[in-house]
This record gives structure tokens, sequence and C-alpha cells, in this order.
């Protein structure tokens, strides 16, 4: 059977051929989706981690243990010890360096031979773990791990130790309280003065000035003298570091790690007795809620991507079942049964599914390279390659995927094998019936999920955000309903064209030519072999202008919102100085005044092209009538021609440009721009005075010359949550004043300064670093941009919709390509007639292409129809899901024009190809052959 | 001999199969009388469809020339025999050939359309179709239709457009005997009312006698004429 079987795809080759792209290609999305999620968790992890060590400083992978009361019981020590040992086990992760720090309490001691100078000794005395070989000597040498032959032992100190301390190399220090069995006092001598071997060493989790009052014995010396018995001659304290290396810490282990690190805590935290503490744990907790949402989200955009190669996956294996029908009505008279049949068929399923796994996976994993250097949509840039491996997730994804795709592929023989001869020949002869789904409605059904969908999300577009805001995944039934609306559109289409087509054909039929004629019959009453192509047309090209205008979509927004929302390229301000010290402005309510530093080291900077003081005061009163206030009402005080150059604003924002806005504040100083929401909730008009004050109580009054929508900087509408826990959504209010005028009522003010770059803005960092000024606010919207762009979700988003459009395509391509071959093949002895009753070559072609205009062409048309519209439906829905928190500017579908260019181009190109393949096919074929073949 | 329609002289023709080249005709000479039934005889194999093939322009002979009305369709461009067989040829093949996405009528009146002709589609169709006794069925779509009456449509088809010459391909060879003589019946009649030149293929010893001209093949070559 398998001989029979590895003959049968031979013959059909490239129908084989046909079905292993789609299999392949369903795998490689399968399983690349635990791979890519997998990899990125590794690389945000790793990430995290060093974002850790080089904001805080700190090495991320350090564990703290404690002791936190002395003891005198060895066996609580040694408990402590074993502990800290079996932490690397317990996490899963090797330790780099596991260091132990014990100390004698601090006690008095004198020199043997006191100095004049001398002053009282309070030390405490140590031992460090492995100190010799982290710690450089700068004088003296390195102790001895015994004692001389006088019983002295030597010690070495740090720096800032022997300065603090006042002691001198080869000093002896006894330690009277602190005796051995023998009751001999403690004696140390200092023999060397050490610093850290280099600053880049781990080791010294407390730098070596640190312990300023430390002695540090020889670790075998420290235990001899003070760790030797049961009950310990001194109290001792004991603090040990363990350094996880971070960089070994997988993605897969944080949950693992999670758990072991709350045991710890558990046990030994909440306590006085020890304390256990770790940098990793608050890295990982963030962590793990936002993997979760960019796993959901990943899958969701790859659902409609699913559906299309099932359904292509289905396609072919119809077709081909088609094109056997007479084979398996033979093997039927011949006395094969159902299950044989049916056999012959899942071992040719299996058999490319086995094939398709194999090429699947690796090109699965090419896929996860592709998606995490997407930058933007069809944009890659260089990023570290992704840390990608085959996970047993991974394995078990493409597995389920071969499943699916050995039912859709087996499926259609299921009905093939139970027909015979007698019935296949009957139903070659039969008109063909309406589809099931054309009788189920099915077509009108999925319209209305998906727009009762669409209408119930919309009908809780706040609480969405709000979920979204929460840091919840966006609800996969959106997407879903989002893909039922393009088959939907796809199936109603296929139900309605036959109208459009029967309309146009009784108008014009006099006058056609008798290809164009024959062409639009042959489109008119055989749609059932062309419903399916037209669906899948219609899905395909609607899924890739979907997929390129979400993509661009909430590119452009999210960098739009963002740009908006600091209201320039940069926004900094520096902390003033002022006669409170280190009072932050409008704290008190005395009065506080600020020295204004020198504005002209921004205006002198180079890399500026333009610059402006603005003024940035949240907790502004309005008084409106009737006694009622509105509070933390957003005040901006600005230069109107400089704000102009500088701040960061969208034409498509206001009706008229934003200038005509600040124009007419220039006109008159004491004119004021205000937010709309003045006018609509307070009935301010233009012309009234609006009175403003501060929290000093201090009044301004201003004339309303305009209402805005919009302004840089400044949010509509912001998210905060309430006192039942949930976020709601608060009207936020703005006055933009000139800042002169502020400034002469109420003095100058710390004020941001808002800056517009001629290139990039690292000269800012330079500027940063070397003025001696804090800067209490410093927004980069480059910097965030790309911070922005690294973001798992969006990057995985980008990723994967470039690759859904790649993949639509290549699907379009081959599907496509199937559907005519096949179309011309079956279609042989219709040519052969057509021929012989005398039409050409050509007319035969351009029937062809007629042909392919009314199907092709129309599927296409309302494909990008289809798309647009879904993107225009479901796009602001789907938004949310990526900036729902500062989103402030209303949503514009972005739709390159290139994309589109892209996709029709090779959309063209296919048909062109398929056309030159048909015409080379139709060219070739005998007449006197074509007829012979229908006399069958 | 002015009422020689159609002239084959010394048409071969070579089919190159993978066990070598095959001759399906070997020199066949063979004149068509104008307006007369003739019939091309013999078993299957022995070379007539390719003959009537080659006569009706369909295919090229590999030596030898064909003359239609005194015109060489030999020498023709692709473009000439096309139009050549729409304008002036009709046929009817063996395995009933109509366009399955077209009803009877349709199927008619296209060849009218193919032909350009001035007649009244409609009317021309269904006077066709009135003459093969079909006149009730026209709306019928090829599959709703039996052997016979698909056979009768393809005739209708064929001579819709007042074709000089039909060639029919074992017209009968599908038909019962009653249906077939039937359909041979449609061929004598149209040959006397409309003057049309009829050529066709058949095994049936029965209907010999029929024919105004018969020619017997066998082995690519004319063994017998009458």
């Amino acid at each position: 059977m398998l001989r029979f079987v590895i003959n049968k795809m031979r013959s059909k080759k490239w129908m084989i051929l046909a079905l292993l792209i789609g299999n392949i290609l369903l795998v490689s999305i399968a399983a690349g989706n635990p791979m890519y999620t997998h990899a990125v968790f590794q690389r945000t992890i790793t990430k995290k981690l060093e974002t850790f060590l080089t904001q805080k400083n700190a090495y991320p992978g350090q564990i703290t243990f404690k002791m936190k009361s002395q003891t005198d019981d060895l066996a609580r020590v040694r408990e402590h010890e074993a502990v800290v040992q079996g932490m690397p086990d317990a996490f899963g992760v090797q330790a780099l360096h596991s260091i132990s720090h014990f100390s004698a309490i601090k006690t008095s001691a004198s020199l043997l031979l006191p100095r004049d100078d001398a002053a009282d000794l309070r030390l405490t005395v140590s031992s460090l773990s492995d100190l010799d070989r982290h710690a450089k000597l700068v004088a003296g040498r390195m102790y001895a791990p015994q004692p001389d032959e006088d019983g002295v032992y030597d010690v070495i100190l740090s720096e800032k130790a022997i300065i603090a301390q006042n002691l001198m190399l080869d000093d002896v220090v006894v330690f009277s309280r602190m005796t051995n069995a023998q009751g001999e006092p403690l004696r140390l001598r200092v023999a060397g003065v050490f610093t850290n071997s280099s600053s880049e060493d781990l080791y010294w989790v407390n730098s070596p000035s640190y312990y300023s009052d430390n002695l540090f014995m020889a670790p075998e010396a420290f235990e001899a003298f003070f760790l030797s018995t049961e009950k310990l001659p001194w109290q001792i304290n004991g603090t040990w570091y363990v350094l996880l290396d971070y960089t070994a810490m997988r993605g897969d282990q944080v949950q693992r790690m999670l758990n072991v690190a709350d045991g710890y805590r558990r046990a030994y935290n909440g306590n006085a007795v020890r304390s256990y503490n770790d940098h990793f744990s608050e890295i990982f907790t963030g962590y793990l809620a936002s993997m979760q949402k960019v796993q959901v989200t990943l899958w969701v955009l790859q659902v409609p991507v699913f559906v299309l190669l099932c359904a292509f996956i289905f396609m072919v294996s119809r077709q081909m079942l088609q094109m056997e029908q007479n084979e398996i009505a033979v093997l039927k008279s011949r006395g094969a049964g159902k299950a044989q049949i049916f056999g012959i068929y899942l071992v040719q399923s299996v058999l490319v599914s086995l094939l398709a796994l194999a090429a699947g996976i690796p090109l699965g994993m090419y896929l996860c390279q592709v998606l995490g250097s997407a930058n933007a949509f069809l944009e890659f840039v260089r990023r570290s390659a992704l840390p990608l491996e085959i996970t047993g997730e991974a394995l078990l994804y493409a597995g389920a995927a071969s499943l699916l795709s050995i039912c859709a592929m087996t499926l259609p023989a299921l009905r093939y094998a139970r027909t015979g001869i007698v019935n296949a020949k009957r139903q070659k002869h039969r008109r063909a019936a309406a589809p099931l789904w054309q009788k189920l409605g099915l077509d009108v059904v999925l319209l209305l999920v998906a727009l009762y969908g669409l209408y119930s999300f919309n009908a809780q577009k706040e609480i969405l955000a709000a979920r979204v805001a929460e840091g919840a995944a966006l609800d996969p039934l959106l997407f879903l309903s989002s893909s039922l609306f393009m088959i939907g559109c796809g199936l109603l289409t296929v139900r309605l064209a036959p109208l459009l087509v029967w309309c146009v054909y009784r108008l014009l039929r006099r006058w056609w030519s008798p290809a164009l004629y024959a062409s639009f019959l042959q489109v008119l009453r055989t749609r059932s072999s062309q419903s399916f192509i037209m669906v899948f047309l219609i899905m395909t090209i609607a899924l890739g202008v979907f997929n390129a205008q979400a993509a661009r979509t909430i590119n452009q927004n999210t960098e739009d919102n963002l740009r908006y929302s600091i209201g320039a390229d940069v926004v900094l301000q520096e902390s003033w100085d002022s006669t409170e010290a280190g009072g932050e402005e409008g704290s008190s309510l005395g009065e506080v005044t600020f020295f204004e530093p020198d504005f002209g080291r921004f205006e002198a900077l180079e890399g500026a092209q333009a610059i402006t003081k603005v003024y940035v005061n949240n907790g502004v009163s309005v008084s409106a009538g009737g006694g009622a206030s509105i509070k933390n009402v957003q005040l901006m005080g600005i230069h109107t021609k400089e704000f102009g150059q500088v701040a960061w604003f969208k034409d498509t924002l206001s009706d008229v440009h934003w200038y005509h806005y600040l124009n007419a504040m220039a006109q008159n100083s004491r004119a004021v721009l205000v937010s709309r929401n003045f006018a609509q909730q307070y009935g301010y008009g233009l012309g009234d005075s609006i009175t403003y004050r501060n929290k000093n109580n201090d009044s301004m009054r201003g004339v309303i010359y305009g209402f805005v929508d919009y302004f840089p900087g400044w949010k509509p509408v912001a998210y905060t949550k309430g006192s039942d826990g949930l976020y709601h959504e608060t009207d936020q209010y703005l006055i933009v004043a000139h800042l002169q005028q502020l400034q002469s009522a109420w003095g100058v003010l710390p004020y941001q300064v808002w800056i517009k770059n001629r290139g990039s803005s690292a000269y800012l960092y330079d500027f940063a670093r070397t003025s001696n000024r804090r800067l209490s606010v410093f927004l980069d919207a480059g910097a965030q941009l790309i911070e922005k762009k690294n973001d798992p979700i969006l990057q995985g988003t980008n990723g994967i919709l470039t690759v859904g459009f790649i993949v639509v395509l290549l699907l379009c391509s081959v599907g496509f390509l199937i559907f005519w071959i096949l179309s011309i093949q079956s279609r042989s002895l219709l040519f052969g007639i057509f021929r012989a009753m005398g039409m050409t070559m050509r007319e035969v072609l351009t029937m062809l292409v007629n042909e392919q205009l009314f199907i092709s062409g129309l599927s296409i048309v309302v494909g990008a129809v289809v798309g647009r519209l879904s993107a225009r439906l479901y796009m602001p829905l789907i938004q949310l899901a990526y900036a729902a928190s500062d989103n402030a500017l209303p949503l514009e579908l972005v739709s390159r024009s290139a994309d589109n260019v892209r996709l029709f181009a090779v959309v063209a190109a296919v048909m062109l190809v398929c056309m030159v393949i048909l015409g080379v096919l139709v060219s070739r074929m005998k007449i006197t052959q074509a007829l012979k073949l229908g006399e069958d | 001999m002015s009422d020689v329609f159609l002239s084959a002289s010394q048409v071969k023709r070579c089919f190159s199969t993978s066990g070598g080249d095959f001759w399906a005709l070997k020199g066949v000479s063979a004149a068509i009388p104008r307006g007369k039934l003739t019939i091309l005889k013999g078993r299957s194999g022995s070379g007539k469809t390719t003959l009537l093939n080659i006569l009706g322009a369909l295919d090229k002979p590999t030596e030898g020339d064909v003359l239609f009305d005194g015109q060489s369709i030999v020498s023709m461009s692709e473009r000439s025999r096309a139009r050549l067989r729409r304008t002036q040829i009709g046929f009817v093949f063996q395995s009933v050939a109509l366009i399955p996405m077209m009803n009877a009528l349709e199927n008619v009146q296209f060849a009218l359309r193919m032909a350009h002709s001035r007649e009244s589609h409609a009317q021309r169709a269904m006077e066709c179709l009135k003459m093969v006794g079909l006149a009730g069925r026209m709306q019928h779509m090829p599959q709703e239709l039996s052997g016979g009456e698909q056979q009768r449509v393809a005739i209708a088809r064929a001579i819709a457009h007042r074709p000089r010459i039909l060639f029919a391909d074992e017209p009968t060879g599908e038909l019962d005997t009653t249906t077939g003589l039937q359909v041979v019946k449609i061929f004598q009649e149209l040959c006397r009312r409309e003057g049309v030149t009829i050529v066709m293929t058949t095994h049936d010893t029965g209907l010999m006698e029929i024919g105004d001209a018969v020619f017997e093949l066998e082995d690519g070559e004319i063994i017998s004429g009458r």
C-alpha cells in the first residue's frame, strides 16, 4: 500500500508540492509561536536583569542571607551554611560566588604597644571567604592562615579602615575579652592593607570601604579561633551572599525560581532570627504577567493565518480528490472497501505531514528569527539574534498542527470514499446544487456574529480599555470576530457575485464577442468550482490589506501618541535651587523663591534646532459658576511663537492649522486657550474670562481666545483607578496662557525646556552628564520610541503581521496557480470544441483572461474593500491592546500605498505568471488530442 | 469535375510515438462530391478520424494537400483555418461535445455568434433545433438531455451557421440503431434541402447504402471507393 501511495503521490507531484507548502507553513507557524515566545521571554528576562544591573548598579542574581541576631551556638551557624550551600541547586542556577562573611561582635581593643595619639579602638574581627583571591594588597603582605609562634594572627584591613581606625602596619591589636580555650586573649597583627582587585569584580557585593572597622583574619584562622567548639567563645554574626549567574537564568525557570524564593521568604523572613533577600524576585513578578499578554496577543494574531492555511490545505486536498475521482471509482469497482480508500489517503496525508514536520520546524525557527528582527511592518533591523531553541512545547504545537492538517486532508476523502463509480458518473452530470453553507446561510450568520461582536465590544470599550490598562491581554474574540467578518464577507460575495455577473450579462450579451460571451457563461454557470477560490482569494487579499493596515496603524499611532504626549523631541526640567531646601515647587504654602539656572546654556546647544520654555502646572483650579470648582486643571505657560516651532503636533488633529490658535492667542497678552470641555461642560464661550488659581491661591484671569481639542503634551482623557478598584475615564482640563504673563504674576517658577532636535538627541546626554544639575524630568521621544519598538508585544505583532502577510502572498500565489491549471486541464475538451468551432488561439486566451478578470479581479477588489472595511471597523478596538493607557489621540487608520502596491504587484505578477503558464498549456493543446480526451 | 467540393491528394499523416513513427495515413486521395453525403468507413484504427480531422482543417497532414473548394488548406495560416472552420465548416463529434454551461438553444446560438452570422440568432437557432426535432427542449442544459438528444443538438449547432460542409465523426457511434437512423435521416435531409456537403465516418455497415459516396479505409489507405 505504501508503494502504491508513493507512486500515486509521484504522479501528482504538483498537488503534493502544494500540500507540502501548506503543511510546512502550518507547522512552522504553529511551532514558531512557542519558540518565539520562549526566546522573547529569554531575551526579555536577560534584558530586564541587565537593566537592573546598569540602573541599580547591583548584581541581579544576588541573594543576601543573614543571621539577624548574633549567636554563640555553632549548630545554628552550620545550619545556615547548609541552607546557603543548597541555594544554587534549589534555584537550578549555578552560583558565580558564594561568599560568607562572619564577624565577631564589635568590641573594644587596645594596641599591644600603645601610641600617644591612639584613640579608643572598637573593632570587628571578621573573615570573608576567598578574600585572598579577590583582594589586592596596597601595602604589607597577605595574612597567613596560622598564628605565629607567639600565637598572634595576621589580619588585613581595607584602606578606609586603616585610616579610620588610625592603625599602622605591624601594629598588634589585643582583644582582652576574647579568649581562647586556654584563656589567652586574641592578638591580631596588621599584616597588610587591601583594596578590591578590580572594580568589575562581582565578589565585592560591598566595596572594601564598606568594611571600615573590620579586621579580616584568614577564614581558616577565624574558623579555628571562633568556630571550633559547640559553644562559641564569642557572639558571631553571619551574612552570606550568593551570586547566581543571571546570564544562565532561563525564561522557563522563572516560575520555579519565584516559588523557591517564596519558600525561602516564608521560611526565614518575618522573624528576628534571619532574613532572606534577593534581587530577582521583583524583576520576575512583573515579567510573568507581561509575558502572558504577549502569548495571547500573538496567538490571536495568528488565528486568521491559521484558518487560511487550513482552508488552503482543505481546498488542495479536495481538488486532488476530484482529479482522482475516477481512480477511486475504479478501485471501488475492483472491490476496495471504504476503509481501504480512506486508508490510502490517510497514509498519504501522514507522509505529507511527516515531511512537513521535518521541514517546518527549522523554517519555524527561521521565521522566529525574522520575527525577532522586525522593527515595523515589512521592516527589519539587525538585532542580536534571539536565543532560539526547539522546546518540547514547540514540538507539541507542531504535532497538533500536523494532526489538524491530517484531518483537513483526509476529511474530504471520507466523502469520496463513499461514492462508487455509478454515483461518481451520475454526480458529474448533475447540475451543481447550492453548497451547504449557502443553504444554511452561513455567510449571513458569520457576518451577524462578527457585527454583534463589534457592537458589543464597542459598547464596552471603556471596560475593555480599563482591563488592558490593568495589564490584561486583549480579548481573543475581538480578533476572531474580525476574521469572521472577513470570511462572512467573502462568502456573501460568492453568493451575490453571480447576481452581479448575471446583470452585466443580461445588459450586454448582445454585443459581446463569442469569447467574452463564453467566458461570462462559464463564470455564471459553473460557480461551485469557483466559489472556493473566490472565498480564498477574498480572504487572502482582505487579510493582506488588513494586516498591512493594522501594522501600520499600530506603529504610527504608537509613535504619534508618544510624540504627542511628550509634546516635543525632548522635554526636560532641571531641579532649581530655592529658598526652601529640598522643597518641591508648590509643596508648601509659604513663599518660596526659585533661582533660575542660566537658560543660555540650552540656547548654546548645537544639536537643538529650536527650544522654548514651557511652564507646566497640573494643580491649578478653576472656579466654575455656582461655587463648584474644577480641580487639577493643567496649566501651560508658553511662548506662542517658540512653542509653535518646537512642539510636535499633527495637522489632522484640528480643523484649522493649530498655528491659527497660537496666532489668535498671540494677539492679547491676557489671551488663553482652553480645552473644549470647558465649553461643553461649563458653558464657557469665546471671549469669556476665566479665573484660575494655583495652590498658593494666587489667581489669574484670562480671556478665552480659543477652544482646543488637542494640545501638545496634554491628554484629554486619563484612566485612573477609582475607589472601586476599576479604571475609569476622567476628563482632563487644560488652560494655555502666556508664560510671560504667568511669570510676571507668579514669579519665575521652574519651567520645562522643550527642545526640537536637529538630528539625534545624543548631545543632550552629554549635556546632562556635564551639567551638575539634577534633571527632574527628562523625556526623550526618540529613545522612548526605540524602547517601544523593542517591546515584545509590538515586536511580535509587527513580526507576525509581516510573516502573515508574506504567508498570505505565498498562499495566494500557489492557490491561484493550482486553481487555474486544474481548471484548464479539466476543460481541455471544451477548448477543443471551441477551437474546432473556429475559435483562434488568441480568442481562447482572451476568454481565459476574461474569466480571470471576473473571478480573480472581482475577488481581489472585494478582498481589498473587505480588508479596509474590517480595519476601519475593528482597528479602534484592537489598537486598545497596544497603548490603551497612553492613548490620547483619536485613532487614525494608516495605510501605506507601498504595502498595497506590494500586495497587488505580487498578485498581478502571479496572475501574469499564471496567464503565461496557461497560455503555454493552451497553445500546446492539440485540438485533435483535446477532443480525443473527451471521449472517455 | 466541378462537383468535387473537397479533395485530398496523397495525404500522409505520421504520429511520432515512443515506439517510433506511426503512419496513420499512408497516401490517401479522395474527392468529396459537393452537396452529397460521403461516408468514410473502416474499422477503428484504420485512420478515418485522422483523415476527417485533416479534411476538416483541424489537423495538418505530414505530406500531401487538401483542396477546399479549390483552395489549399494545408498552406493556410492557423488564423485563416480558424476562420474557415468558423464560417464554412460544421463539426459533429463522436462523443457529444456540447458546451456544458450553455443550454441547447445557447449552444446553437453560439455557433452563429462565432460565425458572425447576420441572421437573427434566436430565430435561426430555433429553426435548426426544430429541424432536428428538439423544439420543445431548447432551454434544457446538456446534462439534462439524453445521448441522442445531445447529438441532435450538436448537429443543430453544426449546421446553424449554414456551413458549406459538415463533418461528423461516428455521429451514431454511441446511439442505438433507431436513434442512429434518425440522425442519418437528418443528414440526408440537410443535403437535399440545404445543399450541404456532408462527410461522416462510421463503422456501422448498415448505414453504408445511405451514402452517396463511400470510401473504405484500412491501415491508412483507401481500399475501395464508390
